[in-house]
């Protein structure tokens, strides 16, 4: 194969899998500080890329302000989503009722997209004004943004009190509350600090993924497989299962073509998911809700 | 017989059990159904209500999946998509007959529902609900790339039927008549051994398991079932369409029959069936609502989820919000137990040999010999981490010990298998009870006769003879049982309705309905007042009286003392000591254990 | 003002809490005063567990009353007991293994200030010598005795006026028992009032001034700890009315 054909799978490889893993540390964000599975991950994806379009293109804010903007959307549906889909349903533990809840609100997301925004795919303009050749933006900004939140998630957990609070509340919930703890604050910002990788995660890959209002659903699939591979709550898992991902995908579509590029990623990734319910990574740790 | 009390003509809370299932919301459903083409409404009405009629084909099947088994499968219009797709090709590509052809794709729907229940065993809650939705991304995908059978995006022509199932009304009426076959069919289950245990797979696994219910192969069936109309109804989604493209099944809709039965109520018929009424007809009250529509699905749901959880179902059944007599009495009969324990006393024990079952670095227990006799009461206590509890799971087949074995009589039994303790004699109770709440207490004990029946999952769907057999008596058997243990007043009333200690002596019928050889009771005295725990007392050794080999592990040590022929004392996993109450109440060694000395 | 040595810490009355439909308490009334050790004793499933739960606000309870430091606890969770002065160290000695020893210490007291709450880790620290040793090791190296004191060291870092011990013998060698409630005889000494919850009864007994069982979900005992019919009603308590002509032999 050609130099540039293998160039562009492993660039565009990247470039999705990097916005695979950041949806799946969206989950790992959420799951990791309510022991809930939320199945908005994938709506503050398109949230990133549609607002970021909407404000840029057709609002002409500057690049920064639209970035910020975007983020603000994020945080604010993360706190929503706290407040409305997990918060009243927590005390209950009933497994559905929360995976309904975080659903029902992802469809409205979803929707509001569909009707305000528009149901057909635009395009998301550049952003950075730098040239970098055949290397295009639309593959490094992915990779960075991951980088940029990976960084950012070990410089809290490891130099913020609040950091490591976030890792005692995902390792013992009822050890941190017995402690004193202030759980729901600290649950509500994680959901806020998920909101904010996802649209993150859609803002960079917007030029990748085009602002569409459909992304969410196929972000929530493919934004979980890492999740599922890596392990709930690992997100090193989550990272490793996302390139893996964008990889093997960008370069089944070259060896059998589109369709059956999703089928022999749906296929596999069920027969390794009943190989191994925890995971390959995952630890079969005792959760309590999941 | 002494002690066989007659059964006189049945009270009114008898009717109330028997007939909690009314069947007027279902009868002027139909009515309004059957009568919709005389009104003279144009076509436009006709076809709405044909696509209500098959969807409530497909809702019908995907409620036992979802509102029964408890499962979050999202991505039901793949089978959609295939019934469609199946009978489509079969008709136009390949001259198959319309009818054989709609048999052939709700069979090919059956086949694919099927496989999915391999996942729905093995994987958690969010993981199986996204495999239904990539499912049903890929078979949209698949249906999109084959072009030479499925003509790709173009579509492709939907099987016609003949006269007189051409026109608008007599499809109308067609899909009208198998709608309310298949209601027909999953209400017949929904009262069959088959349902209750769904039920009980659903809320309380444990006590599924330890009633004999077998998951694999119930859900096997529950899926092949599920799947099977909704392939029937994919097929007449074909022919409804007349022609048939991928982008007519999007996720969209497979989340909308999913909102359905939550909207509707789980663990209910009437309330899916009205709620796939209420959902197809909400976009057609206005223009703005087409637009929104799934944005008010949405919030319907949220709504439901946070405020009604029990749905549609939940609104309209008013017999749970009657008021329940308060300083209610739990008074057991114990006269009636020769009519529920009536199969002749066995004369093997259970016997425990040389258990050791460590957890990491903890030793559970630590190389245990116990015997439990038939006819006789056992008491098991001791501190805390003695091994307790861990013995009485073991024997019931929760853990699996790396050495020693497990006996009835001369026949060694296997550890592990809670499914099969039931049909060896051994009956439970749980250290909190596992109750179906949403189910009647009738209901709940009911699950205990999971393994009485005979009646096969088709039989039960079509309501055949022997299952309404089985159905009568055990209704009556469970009845019985109630009686015993004082409860028979509140067998028509919700389970999540009953107070603690009503819950425990329900337990306690549920475990006699399986007419055990060994009952083993988990700490039963939890909760309960003073007078309770005396007549728990009484029940216990006059079922013991009977023949039964009873095992009791609890914490109320002078409850023990009272009640037991026999008393061993567990200390860190082993025996320390074993005898009769009396010697047991002042050997040394049972003090000294107890206050850690 | 100084307040007396005698005054009254804790004060709670007719108590009852349960879980779900289970009433787990039948009605406690409980007094705890200043520099006071409590021994909490009985069978499992008595409700000692349940009452400390209650007590630091875990678990929700909505019938009787209970007072601390003359504040209402009533619909406190654990953060706003624990910011009035009531430490609750639960059972099982439930350390963060994936921080670091000095992180554990430092998350006990997350609501206070920096240098606050670097002088209450050191203090802390000087309770427990074994385990200052391994401070910037991950709480995973330490023994599972070693995490129990590290438990009640998360416990002292607020200076709490009240600390409850739920189980700290659990699974300890005696040594370490006699170690942890070597520092609960120490803090005594600084005016902190304790509530242990212990199965080790005779050592429990051995460092408290008052006893008090329960059984049932009630309070069948409560004298100090050197009453002459102590050792009586606690077999009465753990095995229901039991002959009493045996003597409890050491």
């Amino acid at each position: 194969m050609s130099q540039v054909i293998f160039f562009s799978i492993v660039a565009t490889g990247l470039a999705s899998g990097c916005i695979y893993a950041l949806i799946g540390v969206t989950y790992n964000v959420m799951y990791s500080a309510s022991r809930v599975m939320s199945f908005t991950a994938g709506q503050y994806g398109m949230v990133g890329g549609v607002v970021g379009a909407l404000l840029i293109q057709n609002l002409s804010l500057p690049v920064w302000a639209g970035l910020l903007l975007t983020l603000v959307a994020g945080i604010l549906l993360g706190i929503v989503t706290e407040i409305v889909g997990v918060r009243p349903v927590l005390k209950n533990l009933e497994q559905h009722l929360y995976v309904l809840s975080t659903l029902a609100l992802a469809l409205m997301i979803k929707q509001v997209a569909a009707v305000e925004w528009s149901t057909e795919p635009k395009p998301f303009p550049r952003v950075s004004g730098i040239d970098t050749g055949i290397w295009e933006e639309k593959y490094w900004l992915p990779v960075v943004a991951l980088v940029v939140v990976i960084a950012g998630l070990e410089l809290l957990n490891r130099y913020t009190l609040m950091g490591r609070a976030f890792l005692a509340i995902s390792e013992d919930t009822f050890a941190a509350r017995a402690l004193g703890l202030p759980e729901r604050n600290l649950r509500v910002t994680s959901f806020a600090l998920a909101g904010a990788i996802g649209s993150l995660a859609g803002f960079a890959g917007g030029q990748m993924l085009l602002a569409y209002f459909d992304n969410g659903t196929m972000l929530t699939f493919y934004g979980f497989i890492p999740v599922a591979l890596g392990g709930l709550g690992n997100n090193r898992g989550a990272l490793v299962g996302g390139l893996a991902l964008g990889i093997f995908q960008q370069a089944a579509t070259f060896l059998v073509g589109g369709v059956f590029a999703s089928v022999a990623v749906f296929l596999a990734f069920t027969f390794l998911l009943l190989a191994r319910p925890e995971g390959l990574f995952g630890n079969s740790r005792k959760t309590r809700l999941v | 017989m002494s002690g066989m009390a007659k059964l006189s003509a049945p009270p009114g809370f008898l009717q109330r059990a028997q007939f909690t299932f009314s069947a007027w919301p279902y009868v002027l459903l139909l009515i309004a159904a059957i009568s919709l083409p005389f009104t003279g409404a144009n076509d436009y009405w006709i076809l709405l209500a044909t696509r209500m009629a098959i969807y409530t084909i497909l809702i019908m099947g995907l409620n036992l999946v979802v509102g029964f088994a408890g499962q979050l499968a999202l991505g039901y219009v793949g089978l959609l998509t295939i019934g469609a797709y199946t009978s489509s090709v079969l008709v136009e590509k390949l001259g198959v007959g319309v009818f054989p052809a709609l048999v052939i794709a709700a069979v090919a729907g059956g086949a694919f529902g099927a496989l999915l229940s391999i996942p729905a065993l093995r994987l958690r809650t969010f993981y199986f609900a996204m495999t239904t939705m990539g499912f049903a991304t890929i078979v949209s995908q698949i249906v999109l790339a084959w072009q030479s059978i499925t003509g790709g995006g173009n579509g492709i022509v939907g099987p016609v039927f003949p006269a007189p199932f051409d026109a608008a009304n007599g499809f109308y009426l067609f899909c009208l008549v198998l709608a309310a076959i298949c209601t027909w069919t999953t209400l017949n289950l929904s009262n069959s051994r088959h349902g209750r245990s769904l039920l009980a797979v659903r809320d309380v696994e444990v006590a599924a398991a330890a009633n004999g219910v077998n998951k694999n192969v119930l859900f096997l069936k529950t899926f092949f079932f599920s799947g099977f109309l909704s392939g029937l109804a994919g097929a007449l989604f074909a022919t409804l369409q007349s022609y048939i493209t991928p982008d007519a099944f999007t996720l969209d809709l497979s989340v909308l029959f999913f909102i359905a039965i939550l909207i509707g109520g789980r663990g209910s018929i009437i309330g899916p069936l009205l709620a796939t009424v209420l959902l197809t007809l909400l976009p057609e009250i206005s223009a703005p609502l087409v637009t929104w529509a799934p944005f008010l699905y949405a919030i319907l749901l949220l709504v439901i989820v946070l405020l009604i959880p029990g749905g549609i179902a939940a609104l309209l059944d008013v017999e749970r919000r009657k008021p329940l007599k308060t300083g209610r009495l739990i008074i057991p009969q114990p006269v009636y137990l020769p009519s529920v324990l009536d199969n002749p006393a066995g004369a093997e024990s259970i016997a425990m040999k040389q258990v050791e079952l460590r957890f990491g670095q903890i030793r559970a227990l630590d190389g245990l010999d116990i015997d439990i006799k038939p006819g006789q009461v056992h008491g098991l206590i001791g501190p805390n981490g003695s091994g307790k509890t861990t013995t009485l799971n073991v024997i019931c087949g929760f853990g699996t010990p790396q050495q020693g074995s497990l006996w009835i009589g001369d026949r060694q039994i296997p550890f592990g298998s809670p499914s099969t303790r039931v049909s060896l004699g051994i009956a439970r109770t749980f250290q909190t009870p596992k109750v179906v709440g949403e189910a009647t207490v009738l209901a709940n004990v009911m699950l205990g006769g999971t393994t009485l029946g005979t009646a096969t999952f088709m039989e039960s769907l079509f309501g055949m003879p022997r299952h309404r057999k089985d159905e009568k008596s055990l209704r009556e058997h469970a009845l019985m049982a109630l009686r015993v243990v004082g409860l028979e007043e509140l067998a028509a009333v919700q389970a999540e309705r009953l107070q603690h200690s009503e819950l425990r002596f329900m337990e306690i019928a549920r475990a006699l309905v399986s007419r055990p050889r060994f009952l083993l009771l988990d700490e039963p005295a939890a909760g309960l007042s003073p007078a309770e725990i005396e007549r728990l007392g009484d029940l216990v050794k006059e079922i013991g009286r009977h023949g039964t080999g009873v095992l009791i592990v609890e914490h109320h040590s002078d409850l023990v003392f009272r009640m037991s022929d026999q008393v061993t004392v567990l200390n860190l996993g082993r025996m320390l000591a074993a005898g009769s109450p009396a010697e047991i109440k002042v050997h040394p060694e049972v003090v000294s254990a107890y206050l850690g000395v | 003002m100084l307040t007396s040595e005698s005054e009254v810490l804790l004060d709670v009355k007719a108590l009852q809490a349960g879980y779900g439909k289970i009433n787990v308490l039948q009605g406690i009334d409980l007094q705890v005063r200043r520099g006071e050790i409590v021994a909490l004793l009985g069978p499992n499933g008595a409700g000692k567990t349940t009452l400390l739960r209650a007590v630091s606000g875990l678990l929700p309870w909505n019938s009787g009353s209970v007072t601390f430091a003359g504040a209402d606890l009533r619909s406190l969770g654990p953060r706003g007991t624990t910011r009035l002065g009531l430490s609750h160290v639960i059972e099982g000695h439930r350390v963060f293994t994936s921080l670091s020893v000095t992180d554990n210490l430092s998350l006990a007291g997350y609501d206070l200030k920096h240098t606050q709450r670097e002088e209450r880790v050191e203090e802390a620290f000087s309770l427990f010598p074994e385990i200052a040793e391994k401070r910037h090791l991950s709480a995973s190296t330490l023994s599972g005795g070693q995490q129990q004191m590290l438990a009640v060291a998360q416990g002292l870092v607020r200076r709490p006026k009240l600390l409850m011990l739920d189980e700290p013998s659990a699974g300890l060698s005696p040594v370490l028992v006699d170690r942890v409630l070597a520092v609960v005889t120490r803090i005594k000494a600084s005016g902190t009032a304790v509530i242990l919850v212990e199965q080790l009864v005779e050592k429990a007994i051995g460092v408290s001034d008052r006893v008090v069982a329960l059984a049932r979900g009630q309070i069948v005992l409560d004298e100090t700890s050197t009453a002459a019919n102590l050792s009586a009603g606690l077999q009465d308590a753990y095995l229901g009315h039991a002959d009493r002509q045996v003597e409890a032999t050491a």
